[in-house]
């Protein structure tokens, strides 16, 4: 293999992994922030203008606290625990194209770690896994809420899968590639190419299955504060308890750029104005997350299964079928 | 900051408040269906969404920023308590009588007294176990002498739990008193304006 | 008595002819206002609120009597007038101090001003200042004095000192427009209570023997103990119901305790209580509460080397101020290890009262104190009665003082105390080893001779002679004349002259030559001069007769024959008798253990010396809890097996503990309650079922009374003659305590610490020419030993006395057994 190839990979890895890693802290930032702003309060003020370094207090309070393992956890299984949900993030990252190819000293960047042809596929099946963080640290924790917590997380995740799943189904028959690339460049000329507009049900499915994919609200049922305390996350401090929290936010940013890319058009025909309407629209969907979670209260378990399974899931297949039809009848009828 | 939107409590069931009308819960799985189709397509949801986007636009931030500001505290704020001492003499109100401490309802009081030199009953220590006190003012309402009363200091952190709490962190500096930072209290046993001209013989035959 | 009926508002009510209408009321739940009225003295009528009807006919309850078919109504509307103005009159320039005071809310002013409703004033006078007065022990503040008169009342009917009276207390007179207005009792009650004051006898201070009963029982915070004043509140101490450890009365006391100050949240006795209406403390009771052994933690190198002398040892040495408990794993500890236990006091008792046993057929004397107080005939012998056993004095002055009674005092040494009970008391200051002579001449007044064996009765015929003698005879004559004499108008509180015509008896004196019997016992016991006739005079209307033999008997060199002398009295005269037991549990102590009378190599010593020492005193090799530290039972004199509990906590060992660690398995000391000895008398009862309380009617709900068995006899009744040379006349010392003091834990309290010496009447000092503080060396044949000389107001004669409380003086060394030993004191 190519030396050059190997040193930009690693580039690659690192800056996506740094980039984002200091994003998931300045999200907790925004999300702060916002929120107060959403309830006629200032947020954080103190450290820095602005409240700007509470990130920074934060980091430096996560890492330099002590390191509890409570003595009837399982400890392999407790200390791996956050290590797989922040590493299945960024994993997912990996597939993922955050902006046009450019040219920088002389040499042509692709701003991807690994363009596979199957993407799209390798991106849902990461997430996937990323399931068994919270899984396995609330099992292991000793703990009944978070066992309650991990025994949810599952029911959650798999469930939900389903629907990213079968809302994804329609757009890629549509373009048929799983590579987030040609996702892309099936949509560029306009807004009226965007999958978004051709497939509205399947991009309102996999948005209301990303909250739950996530896990925020009004789906912040894995650890739900109010009720099992910090779910999974009971027994978890220091640097541990900032894994889950990195991998949370990485995951996301990350959810943000794939529905960019699927359904709204991602980074367009590569132009820069392309790849700043990219950032926007990511934007747009982290600060969605914040925002929902100003306005909307948490649903009940049992709702949440329902609505996946009795309401969201029909209408997801419905809509594959629908696609299917239409494309028939357009091949067909052509 | 302002005092008024603490001031005006007026409230009552035609101001302030109303009844959520809530319909009755779907039963069958088809009712429910139709209930988040409804719900969905009627836009509450975008309604909450509207009100805290609204409130971010508005950006009307009601923090106080407690430390460098404070909001003002009422007169009868219940905080860390204060004995004081008389006006003229400076000597302690405190006679050690002692209701403080059987009225106490979490039973924080102690109070050391022993005969002085003038016959006199003298309090040499008196404590409150802030751990335990729980501010309803019994002991100040109860005190005969208007000794022990509430303060306004309710910054009460502190290295020990055992600070603020015996007798001379409460009692009033002499220095205070003379300088007139001593301050007076409303209720019963208090000094009434123009107390002088009020006095009066006493009402015995003699 | 007859049991009558009476009916008081409207309920019908059992009690005894002659009963007071008050008291008749109290036992039966009905509630009577009185504030001037104790419950075993004289009613004061100083108070007048507790006015009934009665038939009709206003009285006050405690001084009217209750008849059969009598009808009584507690409240009239002039008679609640009556007490509203009485109540008002109370509070008539009383000192607003409540919340300083140190009734602190026990007050009866307080109390029924509430219940009377008193919220306005009508009446008025000028105030006079009344300085407050120390006492020495005691605290008066007359300002606060209501003049109900109870401590005058109870110092004289009760205690016996009779060092309280009143005093003129100068002021305004009552404004003469107040008795035209005011109800009629509450003014005569206001025109007394406005004349007078509270003033020891002996002017500035106090001359008594310092009970404090007056304090116990002020109703408002006049008197009031000076030590305790402004130290705390009523309501914050925490009462511990106990018996009182310091001798064998074991009065009902409570121990009020409290942390002992903000820093330190250890308990602490504040003050001893005690429910004054049926149960009067001595000094010593009331001030020696803090005999505590304190800061004591578990050491357990200490506790293994208890454990090992405990291997090693032969003899446990212990003294009677143990509870029964105690006593009971010691006899353990003997059962199973063959300890030999020694306890000489409680030996001499046992031995005296088993030798009793053998002629009075009975396993425990047949009195107790409650029988004295209601007789009104007394009889002490071999006791110094005010320091050997305070109540049994009480008991013996209230007889005599309340019932009309006199009484006989037999003891070397003289006592004014027991002079100043009564005029009708006569004391026996015989010499030392005369104590059988007292007995033989107990056996000579009052035996019934025709039933008593004939030895003892021609014994006592050698002592009897006739001879002529001119007497003086008195006749009564009848005189008339007119006399002017100055009555006081309880109305105006005026004294005026009347004059009356009198016809009285005047007694008219003749010489007269008679043959009368002369008793020689009087001469060898000294009795006064004319005690033949005075004895007749003492006679006259006598019922119930107590006599009360104290431990000089035990301690006797023929004590076994004096045992016996006491139960032919028992026998063969009128008398009920009380033995006093030395210390607080010598007759529980006496009943459990097995005691031997020589000790063996190797000692244990239980608040007393050993080759290893147990100590409650906190001078030995391992720390014992003291009795207000212990929970167990205590037995007194009147038999009765008291309970006592833990006033302040202990972190040592106890002997249960070492009992253990030598196989026994019983969780707490009182787990021996229940097997305490059945036959002695106990009974196998829980220690959590002993009460420890009065009832209203003034019955004593504590512990449990000692079954007395009775005894297999042989009809044996001989008894030996006594021998008038042992006569101890001149040059003798008595082993006795001074008042306030019993043992070392009394003199431990703080507010009762002094040193011991020669306890020296004033007498005793002139003949001999030292002073007080004087270093005086005591010889006797045992030993010598040099002590300070200490003047003792309260004894008379040339026998002074050496202390066993101060633990510095090896007293008990110079003596013989016998509380008397011949001596000789030097100046050096």
């Amino acid at each position: 293999m190519d030396v050059a190839f190997i040193i930009e990979t690693i580039v690659k890895i690192v800056v996506i992994l740094l980039v984002f890693s200091a994003l998931a802290g300045f999200g907790t930032y925004f999300e702060r922030k916002v929120l107060a702003f959403m309830q006629r309060r200032l947020g954080p003020m103190h450290v820095g203008p602005y409240g700007l370094l509470q990130v920074a207090a934060d980091g430096i309070k996560l890492f330099t606290k002590e390191d509890i393992i409570p003595q009837n956890v399982v400890k392999p299984i407790f200390k791996l625990a956050p290590v797989i949900t922040a590493a299945t993030a960024f994993m997912a990252a990996a597939a993922i194209p955050f902006w046009p190819e450019f040219t920088a000293f002389g040499y042509k960047v692709h701003p991807i770690v690994a363009d596979v042809n199957v993407g799209i596929l390798y991106v849902m099946a990461v997430m996937a896994i990323g399931l068994y963080g919270p899984l396995l640290g609330g099992m292991a924790s000793a703990n009944k809420f978070s066992l309650i917590s991990a025994a949810r997380s599952a029911a959650v995740f798999i469930s939900y899968e389903v629907i990213t799943g079968l809302a994804l189904l329609a757009p890629l028959m549509m373009v048929g590639s799983l590579s987030l690339i040609d996702i892309n460049n099936y949509q560029t000329g306009g807004i009226s190419n965007w999958i978004a507009v051709s497939q509205p049900v399947a991009f309102i499915l996999f948005w209301i299955a990303a909250f739950a994919e996530t896990g925020r609200t009004p789906f912040h049922l894995v650890a739900n504060d109010h009720e099992i305390i910090d779910g999974f996350g009971t027994e978890y401090s220091g640097m541990r308890w900032g894994l889950f929290f990195i991998g949370e936010y990485a995951n996301m940013f990350f959810i943000s750029f794939v529905m960019a890319i699927i359904f709204l058009g991602g980074y367009g025909d590569g132009s820069i104005a392309g790849a700043l309407q990219l950032l926007l629209k990511v934007a747009f969907f982290f600060f969605f997350f914040l925002w929902t979670r100003a306005a909307w209260p948490d649903i009940r378990p049992d709702q949440l299964m329902w609505l996946c399974w009795k309401v969201l899931m029909p209408i997801a297949v419905v809509n594959v079928v629908i696609t299917g039809v239409v494309i028939l009848i357009k091949q067909g009828g052509m | 900051m302002h005092v008024e939107p603490f001031t005006d409590r007026n409230v009552s069931e035609q101001s302030a408040y109303y009844y959520v009308d809530i319909e009755n819960y779907p039963v069958t799985g088809w009712d429910k269906f139709k209930q988040v189709v409804k719900r969905s397509i009627k836009g509450e949801l975008f309604v909450g969404l509207w009100v805290v986007m609204r409130e971010l636009i508005k950006f009307d931030i009601h923090t106080v920023q407690y430390p460098k500001e404070k909001l003002p505290i009422g007169p009868r704020y219940r905080a860390v308590h204060k004995l004081l001492r008389l006006w003229e003499s400076g000597f302690e109100r405190c006679i050690g009588c002692g209701l403080c401490e059987k009225i106490c309802i979490s039973d924080c009081i102690r109070m050391d007294t022993r005969i002085d030199e003038n016959s006199r009953k003298e309090v040499t220590e008196y404590s409150i176990n802030l751990g335990r006190c729980i501010f309803c003012g019994y002991c100040a309402e109860v005190c005969p002498e208007l000794a022990i009363v509430h303060g306004d200091r309710y910054e009460n952190a502190s290295e020990q739990r055992a600070h603020f709490v015996i007798k001379d962190d409460m009692l009033t500096p002499l220095d205070f008193l003379t300088s007139g930072q001593q301050k007076e209290y409303p209720g019963f046993g208090a000094i009434t304006p123009h107390e002088d001209e009020r006095v009066a013989k006493t009402p015995l035959a003699y | 008595m007859n049991e009558i009926t009476i009916t008081i508002d409207g309920k019908s009510v059992q009690t005894q002819e002659g009963e007071f209408i008050l008291n008749a009321a109290r036992s039966n739940g009905i509630f009577i206002p009185a504030i001037c009225y104790l419950t075993r003295c004289s009613p004061t009528l100083a108070c007048r609120i507790c006015l009934v009807e009665a038939d009709g006919k206003q009285v006050y309850a405690c001084n009217a009597k209750a008849k059969d078919g009598m009808s009584i109504v507690t409240s009239t509307s002039t008679i609640e007038d009556e007490k509203r103005a009485i109540m008002e009159v109370y509070d008539v320039n009383h000192p607003l101090e409540c919340g300083v005071c140190d009734q602190s809310g026990e007050c009866e002013l307080q109390n029924y001003t509430l219940e009377m409703g008193v919220d306005s004033q009508t009446y008025s006078i000028a105030d006079t200042h009344k300085p407050a007065q120390d006492w020495g022990l005691i605290h008066y503040d007359p300002a606060l004095c209501i003049m109900c008169e109870r401590c005058i009342t109870v110092c004289k009917d009760m205690i016996g000192d009779g060092a309280l009276s009143t005093v003129a207390r100068g002021g305004d007179a009552i404004e003469a427009a107040f008795k035209e207005t005011m109800p009629k009792d509450a003014y005569a009650m206001w025109n007394k209570l406005n004349k007078s004051l509270i003033a020891p006898n002996a002017g500035d201070t106090l001359d008594c023997t310092n009970c404090g009963e007056c304090t116990s029982v002020c109703p408002v915070g006049a008197l009031v103990s000076s030590d305790y004043q402004y130290s705390a509140n009523a309501w914050e101490h925490t009462q511990i119901p106990a018996t009182c450890a310091h001798c064998s009365a074991g009065c009902q006391i409570s121990y009020d305790i409290k942390h002992t100050s903000i820093t330190d949240p250890e308990d602490k006795i504040y003050r001893v209580k005690n429910e004054w209406n049926y149960v009067s403390l001595c000094g010593a009771g009331r001030y020696g509460y803090d005999f505590q052994n304190s800061d004591v933690q578990k050491d357990a190198v200490k506790f293994d080397a208890a454990v090992a002398a405990f291997k090693k040892a032969d003899t446990i040495s212990f003294t009677s101020t143990i509870t029964n408990e105690e006593a009971m794993i010691l006899q353990r500890l003997k059962e199973k290890f063959g300890y030999r236990l020694i306890n000489e006091e409680a030996r001499v008792f046992k031995a005296f009262l088993n030798s009793y046993s053998t002629i009075s057929g009975q396993s425990l004397y047949s009195g107790n104190l409650k029988e004295v107080h209601e007789s009104d005939f007394v009889v002490s012998i071999g006791s110094a009665l005010k320091t050997d056993n305070p109540n049994a004095r009480f008991a013996m002055n209230n007889a005599i003082t309340m019932n009309k009674g006199a009484g006989l005092y037999f003891h070397p040494i003289n006592d004014p105390v027991i002079n100043d009970m009564s005029k009708n008391v006569t004391q026996f200051n015989h010499a030392a080893m005369m104590e059988e002579a007292a007995l033989y001449l107990m056996l000579d007044l009052f035996g019934d001779k025709s039933a008593m064996p004939s030895e003892v009765v021609s014994y006592l015929a050698t002592f009897h002679s006739t001879k002529m003698v001119t007497i003086e005879e008195t006749i009564d004559e009848k005189v008339t004349e007119t006399v002017v004499k100055k009555v006081l108008n309880e109305e105006t509180g005026i004294e005026e002259e009347v004059s009356e015509e009198v016809t009285k008896t005047v007694k008219k004196k003749v010489s007269k030559e008679v043959e009368v019997d002369t008793n020689r016992l009087y001469e060898l016991l000294n009795a006064p001069e004319g005690f033949a006739d005075t004895l007749t005079k003492y006679l006259a209307k006598k019922e119930k007769f107590a006599l009360m033999v104290g431990p000089d008997l035990y301690s006797h060199p023929n004590s076994i024959n004096c045992a016996r002398l006491v139960a032919l009295i028992e026998k063969y005269t009128a008398f009920n008798v009380t033995m006093i037991p030395n210390l607080s549990n010598t007759l529980g102590t006496a009943l459990i253990c097995d005691l031997d009378a020589t000790a063996g190599s190797y000692t244990i010593g239980y608040n007393t010396a050993g080759n290893f020492t147990l100590s409650a005193l906190g001078n030995g090799d391992l720390d014992m809890p003291a009795l207000n530290q212990q929970e167990g039972t205590l037995t007194s004199i009147d038999k009765r097996v008291n309970p006592t509990n833990v006033a302040v906590g202990f972190g040592g060992y106890t002997l249960n503990d070492i009992a253990n660690a030598l196989g026994f398995n019983e969780r707490l000391t009182v787990n021996y309650t229940k097997q305490l000895p059945v036959n002695a008398g106990f009974k196998a009862v829980e220690f959590d079922t002993l009460p420890n309380h009065y009832t209203n009617a003034g019955e004593e709900m504590r512990g449990y009374v000692l079954t007395t068995s009775s005894v297999s006899i042989n009809g044996d009744e001989s008894v030996s003659r006594f021998d008038e040379s042992a006569a101890m006349r001149k040059g003798i010392v008595y082993l006795a305590n001074p008042v306030l003091q019993f043992t070392p834990f009394t003199a431990k309290a703080h507010q009762l610490k002094e040193s011991g010496g020669l306890y020296a009447s004033a007498a005793f000092m002139s003949a001999n020419g030292v002073n007080e503080g004087d270093r005086v060396r005591v010889k006797t044949d045992k030993g010598e030993i040099v002590v300070n000389v200490i003047a003792d107001g309260k004894i008379d004669g040339e026998i002074p006395y050496l202390p066993t409380f101060d633990t510095q003086i090896n007293s008990s060394t110079l003596f013989n057994g016998y509380r008397f030993a011949t001596v000789s004191i030097q100046k050096v």
